[in-house]
C-alpha cells in the first residue's frame, strides 16, 4: 500500500500530539511534515489533563518520570470547585471513586440514605481516598492491586504546555517527522474533488499531502476557513468568551489538584507547576470588559506575576464535522469547551485515537470519516452537559453573570439526568463518556443539587453495621491519606525538574 | 416525595419472569410486600419456556442470593458453552459461538485484524480455533473456568445454564417465597384502572376477590393481560424478523453436548439443544414459506416426538414497557425469536433495571422515561445482533434471499459498513454481546474486512501465523485433558452428593 503524505498544519500542543502518535504508530504507512510557524506561538492554556493522557503516553513509550520532569509538571487528582454553589462553597471532583468502589450500588446511596436518617455523617468528600490526599497536598501512586482502598484514586498531571509540545517535537523528529517552519498563505484546492491538494508558504514552498490535518487552533486554517464548515454555537449555555493569563511565581502550596474558582462573570483557574503557577479568569464579554478581567485577575493571583496578563478569545461550539474531504481537524480547530474540566487535551487525544484507528487508504472512504465523526460528536455532546451543570446549578445571585446561567434554558438531556438525580441520586448512565457516575456525583452534591429520596436498595443492610463500617472506612481513608508524602517533596524526589 | 414509597408489588404471572422478579424484589427491597398471582405460562412466553440461557443468567442469580451450583444441584440444570451454527451460509463450515476471548491480542491491535489478514492471504485456520471455550467444547469436553489455574486459557470464558426449566421454575419459587414472597393462587378476571389517572387499582380474581398493590408487573407473556389494558402501541419488526411462527418439541433425555445446534432451514432455523432432564427441540419458521403441517412433519423428523401446536410470533417490542402504575416484563414486553437465547436474559435485565429505578407511587414520568430508554436501547441492539445472523447468512432459499433484500435497521448497516469496509467494530451502548461475540458471528458467517487495520503492519505475517499456530496448539494440549461434558457433569454431581 502507498505511503500517505500526512500534513499537519500548526504545532502546538494538537499538532506535535499528532505527530508523535502517526510517527510512532502508523512507522511505514505514511510520512508526516508538520509545518509550524513561531511567530504564531501556542495557546496552550489546556495545562491541566484527565487522566486519560497517561494512557497516550504509555502507548507512545514516554517514561513518566523524564516526561514530568522536561514540562514541569506535577501531579493532579482533581480540581477543586470554590464558591460554585454560593460563595464560600467548596468541593473536589476527585478522579476516582467515593467509598470503595466496587459495590453493587454506589457509596453515595448509602451516605444519603444514613443523611436523610438524620445521622450525623461527615461530608462525602472525606469518603474518597483521591479528595483526602488532595486536601492534605499529599501524593502517592495509587496501588496497583484492585482490592486495596489505595487503588481507588487516579491522576493526572499539570503540566506546562509550552514545554510539552517541543519535548514531543523531540520525539516526533527522532521518529522522522519532518519540520518546516513558515506562515501558510495559500490553501490550494483540487478542482475536482475539492479536496486539499497542497499548502503554500509565506516563502513560495508549496507542500503537498494526501491527508491535511488542521491543528492550527481557533483559526481553523484549514476546516474553518478553507473548506468553509460551519460552526455550531453553543454559547447560548456556555457564555464565556474569552480568557485572560498570567502566570506568577508560587506563593500558596503545590496542590496535588487544579483549582477553578468562581468569580462574578465566570471563574478563575489556579493550576501550580513545579516552578511557577498558572492562573487565568475565564469570563463573558458580555458581562465582563477585558480590562477589568485582567485588573480581577491580576488582583487575585497569590505571588509575583511572571509575565503580562495575555488574552484570548474563543467560541464555545464545535464545526458540524471534524473530518471534512481529506482535511481532520484535531483540538481547537474542530470545537473549544472551555478548560473547566480539562477536557482540552483529552479531545485532541479521542481525535487522535479515531485519526489511528481510522487511517484511510489513498482513496478516502465515507465510511471512515463517518465513522470519525461519530466518534467526536459523542465526545462533545457528552462533554457538554457535564460542564453546562457547573453553571447551571446554583444559588448565586450576586451577578448578572450568574443570574443568567442560573435561569437559562438548558438542553432536555441535561434537564432529565438533573431531576433523575434530585429524585434518588440517580446517575443516568446516558452518554456518560469520559465523565462517570463519581464526577457527576462530585458536582451535584458540590453544587447543591441534594436528592430528596435515595435508592430503595440502600435500606437493606441495618443501619448499625453501616454505620459501623462508615466509620471504619473514614478512618482507612484517613489514615492512607495520612501516610503518604508531601505532594512536593514526592515531587522533588520523583521527577525533579532540570535546575 | 409524591405519593410516598411503594410499599406493595403485585407480579402476574407463573414462569421463571414472575418467580425471579419476585425473588429479586423482596431480596433487594425487603421493605416491600411481594405477591405473584401465578397464573399458567403461555405457549408464547419464551423467556418462560427456553432452557438454554446466557452467561447473565449466573449473575442473576448472584444478585438474589443464590449460589452458583443451586441451579445445577437443586434443579437438574446443566451447562452450556455456546452455540454450533450449521448451513448459515452455504459452502461454509458450521461456527461456534461461544463467551469467550477469540484468539488473544498481540501487538497493539485486536487479534481478529491479524486473522483477517492471514485469511485473505487464504488458508488461515477457522476463527474459533482460537477461542478456547470453542476448542474445548467442540471437543464434548467441559470444565468450570474457576478450576483451571488463573489466568491460564479456559479460565475467563463465561457459560449459561441449560435448565430443566420446570424444577428451575419450582425451585425460584420456593426460593421467593423463603425470603417472603406471597403466591395467591387465582385466575385473573379483570384489570380494574382508576378513573382519575388510568392506573392500576386492582385485579379481579376468579374465587371473587380482588388484590390491589402500588405497583403491577406484568410477566403473563404475549397476551400482557395487565399492560395491554393501558395501551397497545407496539413496534413491529417482521420486515427485519420475518419468522412469524414456532413449533417446540421435547424429547427425552441424550446424552449431554456443551455445545446447543441453530440449523438453518430453508425457511426458517431449527434448535437442538440438551440439558440433563430432556433434549428441546425447535423450529421457527415463517408462515409465508412453510405451511404449519409440512414444519411439524420436518421437526418430528429431527426430533423424533410430535410437536406442540404452533405458536404465533410477532417480533418487536412496546415502546414503552412501563407505563402508569404496569411494568411489563418478558414477553410481555418483547417479542423476539429465541436465536441467541436473549429472552431471559432480557427479562433479567429488565428486572434488574426494576429494582434499582423504583419510583414512588406517582410513577414520575421521568423515572420512566429513564427506565423505557434503557431497555429500549438493550433491546434494539439485542435485535441488531439477530438480525446480523440473517442479513449476514448465503442462502439460495426464497426465503433467505427476501430476507438479505430488505435494508438492516441504520445502526446495523453502520456495523456492516465499518466491519466490512476495515473490521472495525463500532461501539454502542447497552451492547448485550461483546465484541468478540459480534465477530465470531460475522467472521463465522464469512462476512470478511475489505482492507486489513493498518496499525497491524508492524507485526510480519509470519509472527502473525506463529502466534496464532501456538495459541492452536497450546489450546488442543489443554483440551485433551479435559474430562467429557457427560463425566464433568456427573463428577460434580457425585462430589456434592450427601
Amino acid at each position: 500500500m502507498a505511503s500517505r503524505r500526512v500534513v499537519i498544519v500548526g504545532g502546538g500542543t494538537a499538532g506535535w500530539m499528532t505527530a508523535a502518535a502517526l510517527t510512532r504508530l502508523l512507522a511505514g504507512q505514511c510520512s508526516v511534515h508538520l509545518v509550524e510557524s513561531e511567530a504564531i506561538g501556542i495557546v496552550g492554556v489546556g495545562e491541566a489533563t484527565l487522566p486519560h493522557i497517561r494512557a497516550f503516553n504509555e502507548r507512545l513509550g514516554i517514561n513518566e518520570a523524564e516526561f514530568m520532569a522536561a514540562t514541569r509538571a506535577t501531579f493532579k487528582l482533581g480540581i477543586e470547585f470554590r464558591d460554585w454553589g454560593r460563595i464560600g462553597d467548596t468541593y473536589i471532583h476527585p478522579f476516582g471513586t467515593f467509598g470503595p468502589g466496587n459495590a453493587e450500588l454506589n457509596f453515595h446511596q448509602y451516605w444519603l440514605r444514613l443523611r436523610q436518617q438524620g445521622v450525623a455523617v461527615p461530608d462525602l468528600e472525606q469518603f474518597s481516598v483521591g479528595c483526602m490526599i488532595a486536601r492534605r497536598n499529599h501524593f502517592a501512586l495509587p496501588s496497583g492491586d484492585s482490592r486495596d482502598l489505595a487503588s481507588t484514586f487516579g491522576y493526572a498531571y499539570q503540566f506546562d504546555a509550552n514545554l510539552f509540545a517541543p519535548y514531543l517535537r523531540k520525539l516526533s523528529e527522532s521518529w522522522g517527522a519532518k519540520r518546516t517552519e513558515g506562515r501558510i498563505v495559500t490553501v490550494h484546492r483540487d478542482g475536482e474533488s475539492g479536496d486539499i491538494a497542497a499548502i503554500e508558504l509565506e516563502s513560495g514552498e508549496r507542500i503537498e499531502g494526501d491527508l491535511f490535518v488542521d491543528c492550527s487552533g481557533f483559526v481553523s486554517l484549514l476546516l474553518g476557513k478553507a473548506l468553509g464548515e460551519p460552526f455550531e454555537d453553543w454559547s447560548k449555555w456556555l457564555p464565556a468568551d474569552r480568557a485572560v493569563a498570567m502566570p506568577c511565581r508560587t506563593e500558596g502550596a503545590i496542590t496535588p489538584y487544579t483549582s477553578a474558582i468562581a468569580m462574578p462573570a465566570g471563574w478563575r483557574w489556579r493550576i501550580p507547576l513545579q516552578n511557577r503557577t498558572g492562573n487565568g479568569y475565564v469570563y463573558s464579554s458580555k458581562f465582563l470588559s477585558d480590562e477589568d478581567a485582567a485588573a480581577a485577575l491580576v488582583a487575585s493571583v497569590e505571588g509575583e506575576p511572571i509575565a503580562p496578563p495575555r488574552q484570548l478569545r474563543f467560541i464555545a461550539g464545535r464545526r458540524a464535522r471534524s473530518w471534512v474531504g481529506n482535511c481532520i481537524g484535531v483540538g481547537l480547530s474542530s470545537g473549544f469547551l472551555e478548560p473547566l474540566e480539562s477536557t482540552s487535551i483529552y479531545l485532541i487525544q479521542a481525535a487522535i485515537t479515531g485519526l489511528l484507528e481510522l487511517f484511510p487508504e489513498p482513496d478516502i472512504s465515507p465510511v471512515d470519516r463517518g465513522e470519525f465523526n461519530r466518534l467526536i460528536d459523542l465526545e462533545y455532546d457528552r462533554i457538554r452537559d457535564f460542564l453546562i451543570l457547573h453553571y447551571h446549578a446554583t444559588e448565586r445571585d450576586d451577578s448578572p453573570f450568574w443570574d443568567y446561567v442560573r435561569t437559562m434554558e438548558i438542553p432536555d438531556s441535561l434537564a432529565e439526568k438533573m431531576e433523575l438525580f434530585r429524585r434518588r441520586g440517580r446517575v443516568v448512565k446516558y452518554r456518560e463518556g469520559v465523565f462517570l457516575d463519581a464526577s457527576w456525583v462530585a458536582v451535584y452534591l458540590g453544587q447543591r443539587v441534594i436528592p430528596q429520596g435515595h435508592d430503595l436498595r440502600a435500606d437493606a443492610p441495618g443501619a448499625e453495621s453501616l454505620v459501623a463500617g462508615m466509620v471504619q472506612l473514614h478512618r482507612q481513608i484517613a489514615e492512607i491519606a495520612d501516610g503518604m508524602p508531601d505532594h512536593a517533596e514526592y515531587l522533588a524526589r520523583y521527577c525533579p525538574m532540570a535546575a | 416525595m409524591a405519593g410516598g414509597p411503594i410499599r406493595s408489588v403485585v407480579a402476574a404471572g407463573g414462569g421463571m419472569v414472575a418467580w425471579g422478579c419476585a425473588a429479586a424484589l423482596r431480596r433487594k427491597l425487603p421493605a416491600l410486600e411481594v405477591t405473584v398471582i401465578p397464573i399458567p405460562v403461555a405457549a408464547g412466553a419464551l423467556a418462560d419456556r427456553i432452557a438454554s440461557t446466557l452467561p447473565s443468567v449466573l449473575d442473576f442469580h448472584r444478585d438474589i442470593g443464590l449460589e452458583d451450583s443451586d441451579p445445577v444441584l437443586r434443579a437438574g440444570c446443566g451447562f452450556r458453552a455456546g452455540t454450533l451454527f450449521e448451513g448459515w451460509v452455504d459452502g461454509r463450515d458450521d461456527y461456534a459461538h461461544v463467551y469467550d476471548r477469540y484468539g488473544q491480542q498481540f501487538g497493539t491491535t485486536s487479534f481478529h485484524n491479524h486473522w483477517v489478514r492471514a485469511a485473505k492471504k487464504g488458508g488461515a485456520a477457522p476463527f474459533d480455533a482460537h477461542a478456547p471455550a470453542a476448542a474445548m467444547a467442540r471437543a464434548g469436553r467441559f470444565l468450570l473456568p474457576e478450576h483451571r489455574p488463573a489466568g491460564s486459557p479456559l479460565s475467563e470464558f463465561g457459560f449459561g445454564l441449560a435448565l430443566d426449566v420446570d424444577h428451575y421454575t419450582a425451585m425460584l419459587r420456593a426460593y421467593a417465597q423463603h425470603i417472603g414472597a406471597r403466591e395467591r393462587p387465582a385466575a385473573i378476571t379483570g384489570v380494574q384502572l382508576r378513573a382519575e389517572d388510568g392506573f392500576i387499582a386492582g385485579l379481579a380474581l376468579d374465587d371473587g376477590g380482588t388484590i390491589t398493590a402500588d405497583l403491577f408487573v406484568d410477566c403473563t407473556g404475549p397476551a400482557a393481560l395487565l399492560r395491554s389494558e393501558l395501551d397497545q402501541s407496539f413496534e413491529d419488526w417482521g420486515q427485519w424478523l420475518a419468522c412469524d411462527r414456532m413449533l417446540i418439541a421435547n424429547a427425552g433425555a441424550t446424552e449431554g453436548q456443551p455445545l446447543d445446534h441453530a440449523i438453518a432451514h430453508a425457511a426458517g432455523w431449527r434448535w437442538a439443544a440438551t440439558n440433563p432432564a430432556r433434549t428441546s427441540h425447535g423450529l421457527v419458521y415463517t408462515s409465508a414459506h412453510l405451511a404449519d403441517a409440512d414444519a411439524a412433519l420436518a421437526l418430528r423428523g429431527s426430533a423424533g416426538v410430535e410437536p406442540g401446536a404452533p405458536i404465533a410470533l410477532r417480533q418487536g417490542r412496546r415502546p414503552q414497557p412501563w407505563l402508569r402504575n404496569c411494568v411489563a416484563i418478558g414477553d410481555a414486553a418483547i417479542t423476539l425469536e429465541p436465536l441467541e437465547w436473549t429472552n431471559l436474559h432480557l427479562a433479567h435485565n429488565f428486572i434488574d433495571r426494576l429494582v434499582a429505578m423504583l419510583p414512588d407511587r406517582d410513577c414520575a414520568a421521568v423515572e420512566l422515561w429513564d427506565f423505557n430508554r434503557q431497555c429500549a436501547a438493550e433491546t434494539d441492539r439485542v435485535r441488531d445482533f439477530l438480525v446480523l445472523h440473517y442479513v449476514a447468512s448465503r442462502r439460495t432459499d426464497p426465503f433467505w434471499r427476501d430476507l438479505r433484500a430488505v435494508a438492516p435497521p441504520a445502526s446495523l448497516a453502520h456495523t456492516l459498513s465499518l466491519f466490512g469496509d476495515r473490521g472495525r467494530l463500532p461501539f454502542y451502548e447497552d451492547e448485550t454481546f461483546s465484541r468478540d461475540s459480534w465477530l465470531a458471528v460475522l467472521i463465522g458467517q464469512g462476512v470478511i474486512p475489505r482492507r486489513t487495520d493498518p496499525l497491524i503492519d508492524s507485526v510480519p505475517p509470519e509472527q502473525s501465523d506463529r502466534a496464532m499456530a501456538t495459541i492452536r496448539d497450546s489450546l488442543a494440549a489443554i483440551v485433551s485433558t479435559l474430562p467429557t461434558y457427560s463425566v464433568f457433569l456427573s463428577t460434580l454431581k457425585g462430589q456434592s452428593a450427601p
